[in-house]
């Protein structure tokens, strides 16, 4: 080769892998016929179930030492493996296995991301395959089933479900003269000029929608339109402005701190809830298991997400299990899926910090740990973000403006603006 | 390629001894050379590039020209040059080259300058010099996820180390500098950390280029009355010039492909002011299934990266040419 011809060669070499790590070769796909996957079919054979369940909690203990050997002593001679996924790796080990054509049966997917795995072709329509989906469904908070909807099909069942509450510390309120934890949005902006002093009433941790939303929602503003088709006319409606403008003024008036911009650096919200430097947090039911191992004199408490003219809205979290078109196995993995919905399995991740979205264990979860009561209790008016395959994008465009507008480079409405008319013809595109 | 430098430039100061003649090749005494032999000697180092980067490389173009579908068997659809216009129209995009540039031009100077300076002291005999050597490498071999979370907590607005100093201890600054909210703070504490995590190799090479640098051209230079500058500027770094040219080229391809650390650190953020090619093409990739896409971002990189490396090469190689 040329020398002058080996450095270009070396760049085109370094750069252009990237790009090409995302293809593979083709894939058998298998549409299943309903009676074969009834409740009432024999399984056999194996399957694998991939995860993001955390090591250190002790759920990966309940999955491999009780739930799944129970499964596979009520089917003997069912073999079920699992893999875990970090959570941060999970979307991209599905698109390269799909693209690969090596899926699992049966994955516990983040909400988010069922309509665009759907859209992709890679799972299996439970609705229409599972004969008993309906008694399934109706077991279901409709919050977190609703995260399975797309094209007027569901395409998989909420395994575990959160949502986010305020967390606040009564100390650090009343050293600053807040005798009471603001209940609604005026409440918050009115406490927020009393704290100074390096210290702040609130502490948010992105400027994502999965942040900002219940902020949004209570204040009766919207993201998109029912049908998510449209976000003109509801992302940059006056009840969203609004929501967002109280967050922006109150940043640039230095009354929360800046990691409501995402990755500053800035003490984590809820180190700096129990340290007493944020008053308030609003956050998930895994912050509790978190703060008592870390800081075990704190005594955290919660009330609802702080209330505007719509009420106390919040945003559903949580994960939802689906099966791939690709598994060659169905039947066992539509009872799998049964099988972690069942009360046994549901009792048994409730134990370790999965909160269940069955209304019927309720009890059986605030039974389990207190915290788990003020969860239930939002997640009768929780709502899902709005299904979309391009979920991805859609938060990224919000986020992006809406972080324009905190750092005053544009004013909240050009942000939701801007935002609204990039988002509309991703929707459009269904 | 560029290792050889260091000894072509050692004869430009050097008259080169006179050298027997060569044996001829295919001498009586040899078998007669078949055009195949080499090219079955390279013949594994060629599969491996063939697999791993030519098919690849291939691959990539042929998706750069698609909207690209990630489920087999799905139509892709075929649109010319469709996304190769998105890139060159994405104000998103150019702001990340801007700032794999500006990342560029804050890492590659100082980092030669800086492991240049190391690399002539730890060249001297001194007490400990292997111990100060293994040191000065330590932050080549960490991992590139554990110091950019580390440099993260240093440059924390609120209680990082990096502010303590400026305002506690220096008193430089009246408040917290909120380093990762703000576009250019936030490029400038990624690229300390560039700076940090790349001396060790910079170093290791310029010791390599060092050790062969004649010592009887600084006795020379002794002689002649020089100074320890006057034998750095006339000796040693005219010795050692094709190996800082190496070190550039490789370390500005290396500054293009900034990735882990602003990932970690600021993840592009706040609203993508500190988003690098990288990162870009890695979102629009594997966060928005855009594979199309990234591959053409992909391709417009390695055009700018060789442009600029091989006008790089162009300016040091005509410079040097010029001194003959």
């Amino acid at each position: 080769m040329k020398r002058s011809l080996v450095l270009p060669t070396i760049a085109l070499a370094a750069l252009t892998g990237l790009a090409a790590c995302g293809v593979g070769a083709g894939s058998s796909q298998s549409a299943p016929s309903g009676n074969e996957l009834s409740p009432s079919a024999s399984v056999s054979g194996e399957i694998t179930f991939w995860h993001a369940y955390s090591a250190g909690g002790g759920e990966i203990n309940a999955l491999e030492k009780t739930i799944i050997p129970n499964f596979e002593k009520l089917h003997p001679g069912v073999k079920v493996h699992d893999v875990q996924v970090p959570s941060s790796d999970m979307h991209q080990k599905l698109i390269t296995a799909t693209a690969g054509g090596a899926l699992p049966d049966v994955v516990r997917a983040d909400i988010v991301t069922v309509p665009e795995l759907a859209k992709l072709g890679v799972l299996a329509p439970l609705s229409d395959v599972m004969p008993d989906f309906q008694s399934w469904a109706a077991k279901m908070f409709p919050g977190p089933l609703a995260t399975n909807k797309y094209k007027d099909k569901y395409w998989g069942l909420p395994l575990d479900t959160n949502t986010r509450v305020v967390i606040y510390n009564q100390d650090a309120l009343t050293s600053q003269g807040v005798s009471q934890v603001p209940k609604s949005l005026d409440d918050l902006k009115a406490a927020a000029s009393k704290v100074g002093g390096g210290k702040f009433i609130f502490a948010e941790g992105g400027s994502g929608a999965w942040n900002l939303l219940p902020f949004i929602w209570s204040n009766g503003g919207e993201m998109t339109d029912p049908s998510v088709s449209k976000a003109t006319g509801y992302l940059n409606s006056p009840q969203t402005v609004d929501a967002i403008q109280m967050l922006v003024d109150m940043y640039r008036a230095k009354q929360i701190p800046g990691n409501i911009l995402g990755g500053s650096g800035d003490t984590p919200t809820s180190d700096g809830l129990a340290k007493g430097l944020y008053d308030t947090i609003v956050d998930g039911p895994w912050t509790f298991p978190g703060l008592t191992a870390s800081y075990p004199s704190f005594k955290p408490a919660t009330e609802p997400m702080f209330s505007g003219s719509a009420g106390s809205i919040s945003v559903v979290g949580g994960e939802d299990i689906v099966m791939t078109q690709q598994s060659k196995n169905k039947a066992l993995a539509a009872e799998f899926v049964r099988y972690m919905l069942s009360p046994d399995a549901q009792q048994a991740m409730g134990k370790v910090g999965q909160l269940s979205a069955e209304p019927a264990l309720a009890a059986d979860m605030a039974s389990y740990a207190p915290y788990y009561a003020p969860y239930l209790e939002q997640l009768k008016t929780a709502r899902p973000r709005p299904a979309t395959p391009q979920w991805a994008k859609v938060d990224d465009i919000f986020t992006k403006q809406v972080q324009l507008a905190f750092q005053g480079k544009v004013t909240v409405q050009q942000a939701l603006d801007s935002a609204a008319s990039q988002i509309d013809p991703l929707l459009a595109q269904g | 390629m560029s290792t050889e430098a260091p000894f072509r430039a050692r004869t430009e100061h050097v008259p080169a001894p006179s050298r027997p003649s060569k044996p001829r090749r295919g001498g009586s005494s040899r078998r007669p050379a078949h055009w195949w032999i080499p090219w079955a000697f390279a013949a594994p180092g060629l599969a491996f590039f063939a697999l791993t980067t030519g098919y690849p490389l291939v691959r990539s173009l042929q998706i750069s020209f698609y909207q690209w579908s990630v489920l087999p068997g799905t139509d892709s659809p075929f649109v010319g040059f469709d996304n190769y216009v998105r890139a060159l129209g994405d104000p998103q995009f150019w702001t990340s080259v801007v700032n794999a540039g500006a990342y560029l031009l804050m890492t590659v100077p100082a980092t030669i300058a800086v492991s240049l300076v190391f690399a002539v002291l730890l060249h001297r005999p001194m007490p400990a010099r292997t111990l100060f050597r293994v040191l000065y490498y330590i932050p080549v071999v960490t991992s590139w996820v554990v110091v950019s979370l580390l440099f993260k907590y240093l440059f924390s607005s609120d209680n990082g180390a990096v502010n303590w100093f400026l305002q506690d201890v220096l008193h430089a600054v009246s408040e917290p500098v909120p380093w990762l909210e703000q576009r250019w703070t936030a490029l400038a504490a990624v690229s300390m950390l560039g700076i940090w995590k790349n001396l060790g190799w910079c170093i290791v090479v310029f010791l390599a280029a060092l050790g062969g640098v004649q010592q009887d051209l600084y006795e020379a230079a002794a002689l002649d009355g020089a100074n320890a500058w006057a034998k750095f500027a006339n000796v040693t770094f005219p010795g050692i010039r094709g190996t800082v040219i190496f070190v550039a080229i490789v370390q500005i391809i290396g500054a293009f492909n900034v990735f882990p650390s602003i990932l970690l650190m600021t993840n592009g953020g706040p609203a993508g002011s500190t988003e690098v090619p990288l990162t870009y093409m890695y979102k629009q990739a594997f966060s928005f299934l855009d594979f199309g896409f990234a591959s053409a971002m992909s391709f417009v990189m390695a055009i700018i990266i060789s442009a600029v490396s091989y006008l790089q090469y162009r300016i040091t190689r005509e410079k040097k040419e010029a001194r003959r």
